[in-house]
């Protein structure tokens, strides 16, 4: 394989690469090509987690050509990853040709130490951002490549708030984030018996390989095999700049949708949080607000955004769902991609989309599925009777589910093999309930 | 993933190591209690919620006009997209069903015909008497008495299923399952014997159903006593069910209707076994137009569904008019498994260990059972061009299957009535070159 190219640079792909790039890198380059504002960045191919997958090893050329890219990119932004007075930070991110919507890990500013923190904290001017963004790395980076039980760093966070007499990440202070890295270090010593690792580059080929691992995880074949994707297609990986949603009030990340995704009605669809890291939007841990505020907040960014969104609609004749991130005001495109939608608004939108001339009639049949048009034909609930209401939440996914409280995944699964109807309660769901959520009538 | 699902319930205190959650008015849900969430609204109640049909259904239903202010915009997407699925799509989609009921409510959704009816529903509840009868008869005469007693309730259930698909075609399966099936069960039956002969009063009827339950007992029914094997083991039963359709047919016609009856051999394997059928079908058939004083057409066929009807279609095709494949036996039966006996017991096994990515009675399996399907469809249609082909097992509302029998020329699916928007959409989808996923 001598010879082999294993690396796309961002201005190198387009979004008909997704077999090699994986939808989310295909579609980076697509913006990049665009001209939208997408940080730099660039996609080992889904080649090499297939020869990864079958050799057991990374294709020996790799490493080299990780150090060629990386050079080029810390050219372009003027840094050195890891440098210990203005360090490059990177996102590692997943990224398979078919969908596979939080199968696969991210890993969000590599690059940092106990000594490039420093230098973070005196670039950006906040040490409590700097600190902030060191407990983000050690969580994600000790749940997906050091295979660490999230529980327990949710657990630690939890306690440190609580000392504090707070259930808000914001009101942890630099101090107490720095005492929240020390939890968290120790919890990773405790459980892989090695200190954190503080080699920035060492940090970012561990993060690569476990996007490659990540695609054998249990809930990934579980996933694969229930939408039928095949199981050698194997994921590229998204090496990116970090650019920074939680530098202050002028920052801040978001979700949009170039329509509703759950009725597929026209306007602006989204949330945004300010001063916050992608995850926190996605997680739902922090309360968002509807993306029309950010005109409020930020006009300059949201008028772009706008303009972003309507041409990414026309570009690709289709709904897009869109993540970005404005970091002092700048807006920053972080991924895009044919968006998710009900059943409903795959209808709905099909429709429009023939109205509005984009696609015709032949098209529209084939963008909708039996499979959704079944879900229509779910029976909906008549209000009223004996039951009690005990709460609203947000309208996930459509149906009407009854069945027996159950807690855990497990559970759910083992009382469903007893013919049990059950509906799944967590306090987040998150990939491992996968199997519980499909038992379920409902979660 | 099209899981109902409820999120963001900030107001529940979820504690799952304690296996509970507690509601803003201080109500405690602890495991097992029944919870109602709408994915729809967001909404979550304690207890059963009671619920109504969508708003697709009752368009389906004929209880919303697309072109009216009751219609919304969804109802208007779904009229206009399978609108022109019907249009483009090859596939002819059918239904299965066994009542009057279901078969009008199929119509409403779109079906084009019956592709399976079938009669052993017929034979359940307070019938179940006249087929112990018929078992227990002894000699010709008391066998014709209980016969002769089944055979006007029969023509009385075609009779509503004819009109309810008036002008379109209703294939019916002549019986299929084992006769014992209709008997009561063999441990059952010997308790009660025995406590009688216990107390002194053995009671002669059920002595004498014991000893057939017992003497009718199959180790593995699925390969045993069944379908046209039954037709022709048990004199004048597939007789009496070809009596009851032309009879009802005719009745039909002169009413002024039109009865579009094919009749439908089961289980057939060998050639040998459909010429005899449809002999004694043909006969019955002319018997009965004469004795009416109707003319009325019936297409009789046979079921597909035994890998040697597949492997043999060719010999087959000259005493049918029509094949219809039935998937799931001719699943079992290329698989070799018996799928009461190995869904439960190992099929979470095979998929954890990926020997297959979904069950191959949920989703065609192209490779094997396809490759017969497709063998039979082409030595069928080589021997009779005009062949009639169809499937009626329960791939013919899956997606992906659907998009498999446009494929291979098939004529028409059959599926279950909610199926059938389902079949209607993927064949247009199919003939658009579409994918089960969607773009």
């Amino acid at each position: 394989m001598a010879g082999t190219k294993w690396i796309y640079d961002f201005t190198e792909g387009s979004k008909d690469q997704k077999d090699l790039l994986g939808g989310k890198g295909a579609n980076l380059a697509e913006m990049t090509n665009l001209g939208l504002p997408v940080p730099p960045g660039f996609t080992i191919t889904t080649d090499a987690c297939r020869y990864y997958l079958e050799h057991g090893g990374t294709p020996p050329e790799l490493d080299a050509q990780v150090t060629e890219y990386l050079a080029a990119l810390q050219e372009a932004m003027g840094k050195t990853l890891g440098d210990p007075a203005d360090p490059l930070l990177v996102s590692v991110r997943s990224g398979a040709a078919a969908s596979m919507p939080g199968m696969m890990e991210t890993v969000l500013n590599v690059g940092l130490n106990d000594e490039s923190v420093q230098g973070l904290a005196q670039q950006s001017g906040s040490e409590r951002f700097a600190w902030d963004s060191y407990r983000r790395l050690i969580q994600m980076f000790g749940k997906t490549v050091l295979d660490i039980d999230g529980e327990h760093f949710d657990e630690a966070l939890d306690a440190a708030k609580a000392e504090q007499g707070t259930e808000l990440d914001l009101d942890l202070d630099a101090e107490h984030l720095k005492d929240v890295v020390d939890r968290f270090k120790a919890i990773v010593r405790e459980h892989t018996g090695t200190d954190f690792p503080q080699d920035p580059r060492e940090q970012m080929d561990m993060a690569i390989n476990a996007v490659f691992d990540s695609w054998n995880s249990d809930r990934a074949i579980i996933y694969r095999r229930r939408e039928r994707i095949p199981s050698d297609a194997g994921t590229a990986v998204n090496v990116c700049a970090m650019v920074f949603g939680n530098l202050g009030a002028d920052s801040g990340t978001g979700v949009a949708f170039t329509r509703d995704p759950g009725s597929g009605a026209q306007g602006v669809y989204g949330d945004y949080l300010q001063n916050a890291q992608g995850e926190d939007v996605v997680a739902g841990i922090r309360n968002t607000v509807p993306l029309a505020d950010l005109d409020d907040i930020d006009h300059d960014a949201y008028d772009e955004l706008m303009t972003t969104m309507a041409r990414l609609e026309s570009h690709y004749r289709d709904l897009c769902d869109i993540e970005f991130t404005i970091e002092r005001n700048k807006l920053w495109m972080l991924q895009t991609r044919v968006g998710k939608r009900t059943a409903a608004a795959a209808f709905v939108i099909a429709t429009q989309l023939v109205d509005e001339g984009l696609i015709d009639m032949d098209e529209a049949v084939r963008r909708v599925t039996g499979d959704q048009l079944a879900q229509l034909m779910f029976p909906r609930f008549v209000s009223g009777g004996d039951a009690t209401q005990l709460t609203q939440g947000m309208n996930a996914s459509p149906g009407a589910a009854v069945g027996k409280a159950v807690f855990s995944s497990e559970e759910a699964v083992r009382w469903a093999d007893r013919g049990e109807q059950v509906v799944l309660v967590r306090r987040e769901t998150n990939p491992d309930d996968l199997s519980g959520m499909i038992a379920a009538q409902g979660c | 993933m099209g899981k109902t699902c409820v999120c963001g319930a900030e107001e529940l205190q979820v504690d799952t190591k304690a296996k509970k959650f507690t509601a803003p008015d201080g109500t405690v849900v602890a495991e097992g209690d029944v919870i109602s969430i709408d994915g729809s609204t967001g909404k979550v109640w304690l207890g059963e919620v009671p619920v109504e049909p969508s708003s697709v259904v009752r368009y389906f239903e004929g209880e919303i006009d697309p072109d009216s202010d009751d219609a919304d915009d969804l109802v208007r997407s779904v009229h206009r997209i399978l609108t022109h699925a019907d249009e483009v799509r090859r596939l002819d989609v059918r239904t299965n069903a066994d009542t009057p009921e279901d078969s009008a409510r199929a119509r409403r959704f779109g079906a084009r015909g019956i592709g399976l009816c079938r009669t052993e529903h017929m034979f359940l509840g307070d019938r179940r008497q006249l087929v112990e009868k018929l078992i227990l008869a002894d000699g010709d005469e008391e066998r014709q008495a209980a016969l002769d007693a089944l055979e006007p309730l029969q023509k009385q259930d075609f009779l509503e299923i004819f009109e309810a698909m008036d002008g379109l075609p209703v294939t019916v399966r002549l019986l299929d399952p084992p006769l014992h099936e209709f008997l009561p069960d063999l441990t059952e039956l010997s308790v009660r014997v025995a406590l009688a002969e216990e107390r002194g009063e053995p009671d002669e009827g059920s002595l004498r159903l014991l000893a057939a339950v017992r003497g009718m007992h199959e180790s593995n029914p699925m390969l045993g006593l069944r379908g046209v094997r039954l037709g022709l083991v048990v004199p004048g039963l597939f007789a009496m069910q070809v009596r009851a359709i032309a009879e009802a047919a005719c009745e039909r016609r002169k009413a002024g209707g039109d009865p579009r009856p094919e009749i439908m051999i089961p289980l057939v394997g060998a050639v040998q076994e459909l010429e005899a059928i449809r002999e004694e079908s043909e006969r019955v058939l002319a018997d009965v137009c004469q004795e009416e004083g109707v003319q009325i057409e019936a297409l009789i066929g046979t079921m597909i569904e035994v890998p040697r009807a597949a492997l043999t279609a060719g010999e087959i095709a000259e005493y049918a008019e029509f094949f219809s494949f039935g998937t799931n036996d001719l699943t079992q039966m290329t698989w070799g498994f018996s799928r009461d006996d190995v869904e439960a017991a190992f099929f979470h096994q095979y998929l954890d260990k990926g020997i297959f990515g979904i069950s191959p009675f949920e989703s065609l399996d192209r490779e094997g059972v396809g490759r017969l399907v497709q063998i039979g469809a082409e030595a069928g249609r080589a021997a009779r061009p005009d062949l009639k082909l169809g499937i009626c097992g329960e791939h013919g509302g899956d997606p992906d299957s659907v998009h498999f029998f446009h494929a291979v020329g098939l004529d028409y699916v059959s599926c279950s009535p909610f199926r059938v928007p389902v079949a209607r959409l993927e064949a247009g989808r199919a003939a658009l070159g579409g994918d089960r996923a969607g773009s």
